[in-house]
C-alpha cells in the first residue's frame, strides 16, 4: 500500500525566494507527523503543494500513491488552513452544507452533525459565523477539514486560536483520529502539543529538513539530576538510570533529601537548538 | 453541478447582506421620482392646450434614453462592484483555501461567479428596466419600439463588464479589479463618443481610435444597440439627417453591426478563459 504522504526533492520558488528547497519526507497510513519549522521556513507552502494549492518548482509529491494536487484524490483529503475567514452571512450549518455539496457527499446531514458534535459546535450551527469567536471559527474549520471522514487530515495551527480548554479538545480530536487511523499531517509552533500527540517529528528550516523522527529520537538521552536538600538545590552529572543510586548514596551518607527533579531535554529545547544552529 | 453551486452562493450573498434590498428601495424611489415626473409631463398644459400626442410620445422617449443611459451606468458600476468582490473576497480572506483543496476545478469558481453575479444583473434589468418601461406607457401612453432588444443589450452590457471584473479580480484584490472594470467601461463610452466625432468631422483617425476601443472593450457597442431598441423612427431619421454635422452620443443611425455583436459574445468567451487560467496558474 502506497504511503499516506511522500515528498521527494520537493521545491517551490517565488521569484528569487526560496520557499521550499529539496524537502523529501514519507509519513505513513494512520501517522500523525507533527511538521515543525520557524516562521518563513515553508512549512505551509509544502501542505499547500500535498493538497493541489502552490504548484512546486521541482520535486514530486504524492498523496496515497497519486500526485499531489490530483481532483480524486482531493475527495480523501481534509485541510484545516492556517489563515482564513469564512463568509460571516453563512452559518456553521450552511458552510459545510456547501463542502458537503463540493465533496458530493451522500448522507450529507448525517456527516454533517458526526463533525459539529466531534468539535462542540452541535448548539451553535444554526447562527450565523458573524457572530461565533475567534476560536469558534477555528473549530469550524476544523469541522469542514473532518467532514466526509478523510483518510489523510493536514491541520495548519488547528490550535493558533484557541483557549487551554479548545487546545487540550484538539488534542483529543486528535487522538480519536489516529485511533480511526486516519493520517494527521500537524503543522504546529505549539512544541508541547506536538510532543503529546505525534509518532513522528520533521523539523524543516529554510525549506529544507534538518531533523526527523519519533520525538524520544530527537531529544535523545539526557543526564542529570536535580536534588533539593537542606542546603537547596544541587546538580548532580549522572545517567537517569542511576539517579535511584545516586538518591540511596546522599541519604546514606545522611543527606535529608525533599525533592528530585531529573534533567529534560525537550522538543523544544532540541527544536531551539536545530534551527538555531541551521 | 459545481458552477451552479458558485453562482448560487453569489446570488445568496447578495441576498444576504441586503444588496437586494437597499437597491429595490432606491429602484423603487426612482421609478416613483420618474411617475411622477412623467404624469406631470403627460398633463401637462402649454399655451392653455395639453401637449399634443406626438410632442408628448417625443418628451417620453427622450426621457427613456436618457434614463436608459443612467440605467447603463449604474449597471457598470453594479457589475464591477459586484463581480470583482465575488471573485476576489474569498481569496482575500482565505475562504478558498478549503474550498480549493475539495475534488472540483479551480475553473468551476470564476464560472460560478460570473454566472451568478449575470444572473443577478439580468434580474434587476429585467424588473426594473420592466417596471420604468411600464410606468411610461401607463402615464404618457408612449412605448419604444423594441423594449425587449434594449433590455437584452443592457444585459449584455453587464455582462461584459462582469466579465472584465472576475478576469481581473483573478489576480487582482476586489478593489482594484472593480475600479478598472468600471474604468474600461467609461473608457468604452469614450471611445464612441471620439468614433462619432470622428465620423461627423470626416476624421478618420479619430473614427478608427474609437472603433479600436470598441473592440477591445465593446460594452458601447452595446449601449448603442440599446439605444438604437429604444429610440423611436422619428429620432433615427433626425440623426441620419444630422450626421456629419452634429455628433450626439444619444442617438444613433443604425444598430450594432452583426459582426459586432459577434466580437462582443467572443469576446466575452475569450477574457473569460483568460480570467479562468489567470485563476488555475495562481498560487494561493
Amino acid at each position: 500500500m502506497a504511503d499516506a504522504i511522500a515528498a521527494r526533492a520537493l521545491a517551490k520558488r517565488y521569484g528569487r525566494v526560496e520557499a521550499l528547497a529539496d524537502l523529501t519526507l514519507r509519513v505513513e497510513r494512520g501517522e500523525c507527523l507533527g511538521f515543525l519549522g520557524p516562521n518563513g521556513a515553508g512549512k505551509s507552502t509544502a501542505v499547500k503543494i500535498f493538497v493541489g494549492l502552490v504548484r512546486a518548482t521541482g520535486g514530486d509529491a504524492q498523496l496515497l500513491g497519486r500526485p499531489a494536487g490530483d481532483r480524486r484524490t482531493r475527495a480523501r483529503i481534509g485541510y484545516l488552513p492556517e489563515l482564513f475567514r469564512y463568509p460571516d452571512w453563512l452559518a456553521a450549518r450552511e458552510v459545510l452544507g456547501f463542502h458537503a455539496k463540493l465533496m458530493r457527499l451522500n448522507d450529507a446531514g448525517r456527516a454533517i452533525d458526526l463533525v459539529l458534535d466531534e468539535v462542540g459546535l452541535r448548539e451553535r450551527a444554526r447562527d450565523r459565523v458573524g457572530t461565533y469567536s475567534k476560536g469558534m471559527q477555528q473549530r469550524l474549520g476544523l469541522a469542514v477539514a473532518l467532514l466526509g471522514e478523510p483518510e489523510i487530515v493536514f491541520l495548519d495551527e488547528p490550535t493558533s486560536a484557541l483557549d487551554p480548554v479548545g487546545r487540550r479538545d484538539v488534542r483529543a480530536l486528535i487522538e480519536r483520529l489516529r485511533a480511526r487511523n486516519t493520517t494527521v499531517f500537524l503543522n504546529s509552533h505549539l512544541l508541547g502539543e506536538v510532543e503529546r500527540v505525534c509518532d513522528r517529528v520533521c523539523v524543516i528550516d529554510r525549506g529544507r529538513v534538518v531533523a526527523e523522527g519519533t520525538v524520544d529520537a530527537l531529544t535523545g538521552e539526557t543526564r542529570g539530576v536535580r536534588v533539593r536538600s537542606d542546603d537547596g538545590w544541587r546538580d548532580y552529572d549522572v545517567a537517569h538510570a542511576e539517579i535511584p543510586g545516586l538518591v540511596a548514596r546522599l541519604v546514606a551518607d545522611g543527606v535529608r533529601v525533599h525533592a528530585v527533579e531529573p534533567k529534560q531535554t525537550t522538543l523544544e529545547d532540541r527544536f531551539l537548538s536545530l534551527v538555531r544552529h541551521a | 453541478m459545481t458552477v451552479l453551486l458558485f453562482a448560487g452562493l453569489t446570488l445568496r450573498e447578495l441576498a444576504r447582506r441586503r444588496l437586494v434590498a437597499a437597491v429595490a428601495v432606491l429602484t423603487l424611489a426612482i421609478v416613483a421620482f420618474t411617475a411622477w415626473g412623467l404624469h406631470r409631463l403627460a398633463t401637462a398644459v402649454v399655451d392653455g392646450a395639453p401637449i399634443a400626442e406626438p410632442g408628448k410620445h417625443a418628451a417620453a422617449a427622450g426621457i427613456v434614453i436618457l434614463l436608459a443611459f443612467l440605467f447603463s451606468f449604474v449597471l457598470a458600476l453594479g457589475a464591477a462592484l459586484v463581480g470583482a468582490p465575488a471573485m476576489a473576497e474569498s481569496i482575500a480572506n482565505g475562504e478558498i483555501l478549503a474550498v480549493l483543496a475539495r475534488p472540483l476545478r479551480r475553473a468551476d469558481v470564476p464560472l460560478g461567479r460570473w454566472l451568478g453575479t449575470v444572473i443577478a444583473l439580468a434580474i434587476y434589468v429585467a424588473v426594473a428596466g420592466g417596471i420604468e418601461l411600464l410606468v411610461v406607457r401607463v402615464t404618457t401612453g408612449y412605448v419604444p419600439p423594441h423594449p425587449l432588444a434594449a433590455l437584452a443589450y443592457l444585459c449584455a452590457l453587464a455582462a461584459v463588464v462582469t466579465t472584465a471584473a472576475v478576469a481581473l479580480a483573478a489576480r487582482l484584490p476586489a478593489l482594484a479589479a472593480g475600479i478598472v472594470a468600471a474604468l474600461l467601461f467609461g473608457l468604452a463610452w469614450i471611445g464612441g463618443i471620439i468614433e462619432s466625432i470622428g465620423l461627423a468631422l470626416g476624421n478618420q483617425r479619430l473614427a478608427d481610435a474609437g472603433t479600436v476601443v470598441a473592440l477591445v472593450f465593446p460594452s458601447d457597442a452595446l449601449w448603442r444597440g440599446a439605444l438604437y431598441a429604444l429610440q423611436p423612427a422619428v429620432f433615427t431619421a433626425i440623426a441620419a439627417n444630422a450626421n456629419g454635422t452634429s455628433p450626439n452620443p444619444f442617438a444613433v443611425t443604425s444598430p450594432p453591426p452583426p459582426a459586432l455583436l459577434a466580437w462582443a459574445c467572443g469576446w466575452v468567451v475569450a477574457v473569460l478563459l483568460a480570467g479562468i487560467i489567470a485563476f488555475r496558474t495562481r498560487d494561493l
